[in-house]
């Protein structure tokens, strides 16, 4: 083991430690919070925590937050926020939420690195388990991330989803079934789009069970209706919960509706905003339809072929969400970041690691170099932009298949041991 | 991602899979087998098979690629299917060409006019009714327009006001010449005669028939020559036309139907004061607009309404500065930049009447000349835009603060006739005649342009078989044709204007839906061009990996088969 074993004051001090910087950067540079929350890379439509105040003005105000078409957040992020302090005198309890979230996330990462499920899984031990970083180290990476803080600091809502996904996940593994649905439910009502991991965090859920299932043949149908019965319940809760708090129904088209139908053209780090301000108005509904299909294709083909690491499977599902989700924004990046150092064991089989984090630092600096060009200078056009974006987008591809494709070699090694080493190639 | 072998070893791994036993006795063939050369980094003796895939796999990656075909096929397809068909709603096509071409609807205008006469005996005046009916056919050279004579009886003689379904009243009066003339404020003629001019009963012709029957084609000629007009600029088949017209009259015609305003069931009129200086600074006008406006509009009210507003303008400087505008300047003496004239308030059309207060003066070189259709309309202060309104120049002394009535008074009739030419009533006639034509004009003209806007829209349909016709669309020409059947048969009275002008607006609507036109023009081969770029990527992977799983599909059955073969031979 070369993470040794964590102390509990260890985990603690790195917290701090997160905390203090999140805090130093809230309160040494008084400007840089709205900066950011300014930042497209930041705050899509979906997560803007500028949309969120005007949504939460309206709400004190007794008018639907939705009136006027610039709030589309889920309802119960209102009354979590009226509870705070107003953010106009107090701010420092915002942040304090914030870090709070981050510091949870953080937590739950720590569970999950700690519980080893990345190397060996109940239907697959990986030979090369043993070299692996403890959980603090995958903790403090995730807290460092400088992606991580931005999103922090910008007070984006993603934070909220992370922190449920990562619970999600978190709990699956420790084989509490049914708060991992119920944490995956409020990720789903939050951003919609975490649906999609219900069918490996089932697979996931089903694996670690504390005691084994039954020898009985349809055991697994009975725990997966179950488990979906959990997560629509706990979602219909949700619903009901938003439909009393602001009286009508119509929060499921200004939330969903829009992620669905992609109204907000805003343009994001993601690759739909520049093709849909392209789009044929008569093609439009078609091809919504195919990149959500596109989006949704990818969990059944890699739940079937990674079926022994659940946990592989919505590592590289939320690899592919950061990309190819409507509105994406650094924090779900941030969030596949931080799962991929769980994978330490494989990272000797990654063949472009070197190009990958050149690529991503690439698009890094200078996608707000070129936003600038375009925005602010006149210099540049809109497809300075989409070109850094696709940049990006060709990074992160490259580590989610670089990723499976380690994955996979370490699986079929174990098959071949006597390849262990060579060089192969796919035909 | 299914499957990686080492290198150096052929694509032979798909061919040797099958159960165990069978795959003991086939490697050494299937080695020998491989098409592939050893590679050259290696020794051939360490050149090895890789092992055969083992079934479980094969059924993996079988799960794999169906999962993804399963996601096209169960919910692609069926999205791709109602996302872009185009939907056509059923069009009455033969129908609407029929209006089209006018073979829908003949328009025919029945006009009754009664004829008074209470001096003459009851068959007397039978008598001469036939005989006016007789001259009136044999003159009537256009079916379209019939003039029907009836005897209106003795009783309603005092109220004439009952007889609101003829469209003209002929008083025969005895007196001492033959005369004749309108009433300028009843739909009457009056028609004097002398005693020895009434017809007996028995007589086969008489010359008071006549004359009254040409008085009556006078009476109609213009709004004859209108229609006619009107019938034969749309696409009416030719044995509906009258012969009658002479290429002047079609070139006056023409002029007059190009200076008249649209019909729009609602005018905006604005009345401008523009001044060259600081005065005048306020007008008289609602008082004036009040006295000598008024009463016209009141009785355009069966045909159009009118919306007002005024406004005053100082220092407004004209788009010329001579001192005498010639014939050329006039069209530029519009100030459009910098002269508060919005082309349409409300979605009216406006009409602009401009009282300029300057010293400017038209200066025309034949004023009294030949042209009486020009120097009727162009007086020496004022002249009418066509489609657009009237601009007058008014003269006051440079003192003058306030525009009083008076003397807007000659502004306003000027206006009012200029109105009543705009929005395309005749010339000649009294009033109240001219005005029941004109519902009559505009009729007709509302119901052949419904009918051709039928025709555009049914041509358009067939001609693209690729346009999609919202259910609106079909809903419009239902609609379009259901008022333009009520406004033929009541063709002449005040419903079919009102029927007629339903039909126009509907038909409009119908014909410029907005649906329609984003994809007026999208031809097959941009369909390719909107797909390919985009699925074509994501298709070959798919179509590929589905077409190499049906190969080793094959190939693992033909194996089997021949295995079984050499067992039996065995």
């Amino acid at each position: 083991m070369n993470g040794g074993k964590v102390t509990l004051g260890r985990t603690a001090g790195l917290y701090a430690g997160a905390a203090v910087l999140r805090l130093a950067l809230f309160t040494l540079f008084p400007g840089l919070p709205d900066l950011l929350t300014g930042r497209v890379e930041i705050s899509t439509p979906v997560t803007s925590f500028k949309r969120l105040q005007e949504g939460l003005f309206l709400y004190n105000h007794n008018v639907s937050p939705y009136d006027g078409g610039v709030y589309h957040q889920a309802p119960l992020l209102l009354p979590i926020f009226n509870l705070l302090p107003s953010f106009s005198t107090f701010p420092i309890f915002t942040y304090l939420l914030y870090i709070a979230v981050d510091i949870l996330s953080a937590d739950a990462l720590l569970r999950i690195a700690e519980s080893g499920e990345a190397g060996s899984s109940a239907r697959f031990t990986s030979p090369r388990r043993d070299k692996r970083w403890s959980g603090a180290v995958v903790a403090a990476l995730f807290l460092f991330n400088p992606f991580t803080i931005a999103t922090c600091i910008g007070r984006s809502t993603t934070v909220f989803t992370t922190c449920a996904i990562l619970h999600a996940v978190a709990n699956a593994i420790s084989g509490r079934h049914f708060h991992a649905m119920v944490a995956l439910a409020f990720a789903s009502y939050l951003s919609m789009y975490p649906l999609l991991l219900l069918p490996p965090l089932i697979l996931l859920c089903y694996d670690r069970q504390k005691q084994p299932a039954s020898g009985a043949p349809n055991a697994w149908i009975k725990f997966a209706v179950a488990m979906v019965m959990d997560v629509f319940g706990a979602l219909a809760v949700l619903f009901q919960m938003s439909f009393f708090l602001t009286g009508s129904w119509e929060f499921l088209s200004s939330t969903y509706g829009v992620q669905l139908t992609l109204s907000d053209l805003a343009p994001n780090i993601g690759l739909w905003w520049y093709f849909f301000v392209e789009m044929f108005d008569s093609f439009r509904s078609f091809f919504l339809a195919v990149f959500w299909l596109h989006l949704s294709s990818y969990v059944g083909g890699l739940s079937v072929r990674l079926r022994q690491q659940p946990l592989v499977v919505i590592t590289l599902l939320l690899g592919i969400f950061s990309i190819f989700k409507p509105y994406p924004s650094i924090a779900d990046a941030s969030l596949f970041l931080g799962m991929v150092p769980l994978y330490r064991h494989v990272f000797p089989l990654l063949r472009y690691s070197f190009v990958i984090a050149a690529i991503i630092i690439y698009a890094t600096f200078l996608g707000p170099a070129f936003y600038h060009l375009w925005i602010y200078a006149g210099s540049g056009n809109a497809n300075f932009f989409y070109a850094i974006t696709l940049v990006w987008g060709l990074g992160l591809s490259l580590l989610v298949c670089d990723l499976a494709f380690a994955v996979l070699r370490d699986e079929w090694e174990v098959e071949r041991p006597e390849m262990v080493g060579k060089e192969i190639r796919q035909i | 991602m299914s499957a990686q072998r080492p290198t150096g070893h052929g694509a032979a791994g798909d061919d040797t899979l099958s159960s165990k036993t069978q795959t003991a006795t086939m490697t050494s063939t299937t080695a020998m087998a491989t098409p592939f050369p050893p590679s050259t980094a290696e020794q051939p003796s360490t050149r090895k098979e890789p092992p055969p895939e083992k079934l479980c796999d094969i059924r993996r990656r079988i799960w794999v690629i169906g999962s993804f075909w399963l996601i096209v096929l169960l919910l692609g397809l069926p999205i791709w299917w109602k996302t872009t068909t185009i939907h056509r709603a059923n069009l009455p096509l033969k129908e609407m060409l029929d209006w089209a071409d006018g073979k829908a609807c003949r328009p025919v205008f029945p006009l009754r006019i009664s004829i008074q006469a209470n001096s003459l005996q009851e068959h007397e005046a039978q008598n001469l009714l036939r005989l006016t009916q007789h001259a009136l056919d044999d003159l009537n050279d256009f079916s379209g327009h019939h003039l029907r004579l009836q005897l209106s009886a003795p009783a309603a003689a005092q109220k004439l006001n009952d007889e609101s379904n003829a469209a003209l009243t002929i008083r025969l009066l005895p007196g001492e010449a033959v005369t004749a003339t309108l009433d300028p404020y009843e739909p009457v003629l009056d028609i004097t005669y002398p005693p020895n001019a009434a017809p007996s009963a028995t007589s086969a012709s008489s010359s008071l028939a006549t004359y009254v029957a040409g008085q009556l084609r006078s009476t109609f000629a213009e709004e004859q020559a209108i229609i006619s007009y009107l019938l034969s600029s749309n696409s009416i088949p030719t044995d509906y036309r009258p012969q009658g017209l002479t290429p002047e009259a079609v070139e006056s015609l023409a002029k007059r139907t190009t200076r008249s305003l649209k019909y729009a069931p609602t005018y905006h009129l604005t009345f401008s004061l523009f001044t060259s200086g600081p005065l005048p600074s306020s007008w008289d006008i609602e008082a004036a607009i009040q006295d000598y406006m008024k009463p016209v509009l009141d009785l355009l009210s069966p045909i159009h309404n009118f919306t007002i507003d005024t406004q005053v303008q100082l220092y407004a400087s004209p788009g010329v500065q001579n001192q005498a505008l010639g014939k050329d300047d006039l069209s530029s003496f519009i100030n459009a930049a910098e002269w508060p004239l919005s082309p349409s308030i409300g979605g009216a059309p406006t009409v602009n009447f401009i009282v300029f207060v300057g010293n400017q003066t038209i200066a025309l070189p034949s004023q009294n000349g030949q042209d009486s259709t020009e120097g009727g309309l162009t007086t020496s202060q004022s002249w009418l835009i066509p489609q657009w309104g009237t601009v007058y120049l008014l003269s006051l002394p440079h003192d003058t603060a306030h525009v009083s009535v008076d003397a807007l008074k000659q502004p306003l009739l000027t206006f009012t006739s200029h109105l009543l030419s705009l929005t395309g009533t005749p010339n000649s006639g009294s009033l109240p005649l001219r005005l029941s034509t004109l519902s009559r004009i505009r009729s007709a003209d509302l119901l052949l342009r419904a009918s051709s806007t039928l025709g555009s829209l049914a041509r358009l349909a067939l001609a693209l078989k690729s346009i999609s016709i919202p259910s609106s669309v079909a809903d419009g020409v239902s609609k379009t044709i259901y008022h333009l059947r009520q406004a033929c048969e009541t063709l002449g009275e005040a419903e079919g204007l009102e029927h007629a002008r339903i039909a126009e607006a509907e038909a409009e609507r119908a014909f410029f839906e907005k649906s329609m036109v984003g994809q007026l023009y999208f031809p097959d081969e941009h369909k390719v061009a909107v797909y390919l770029p985009l699925l074509g990527p994501v298709a070959v992977p798919l179509v590929m990996g589905m077409l190499n799983e049906l190969k080793a599909w094959r190939k693992r059955r033909k194996e089997a088969a021949e295995k079984g073969k050499e067992k039996k031979k065995e």
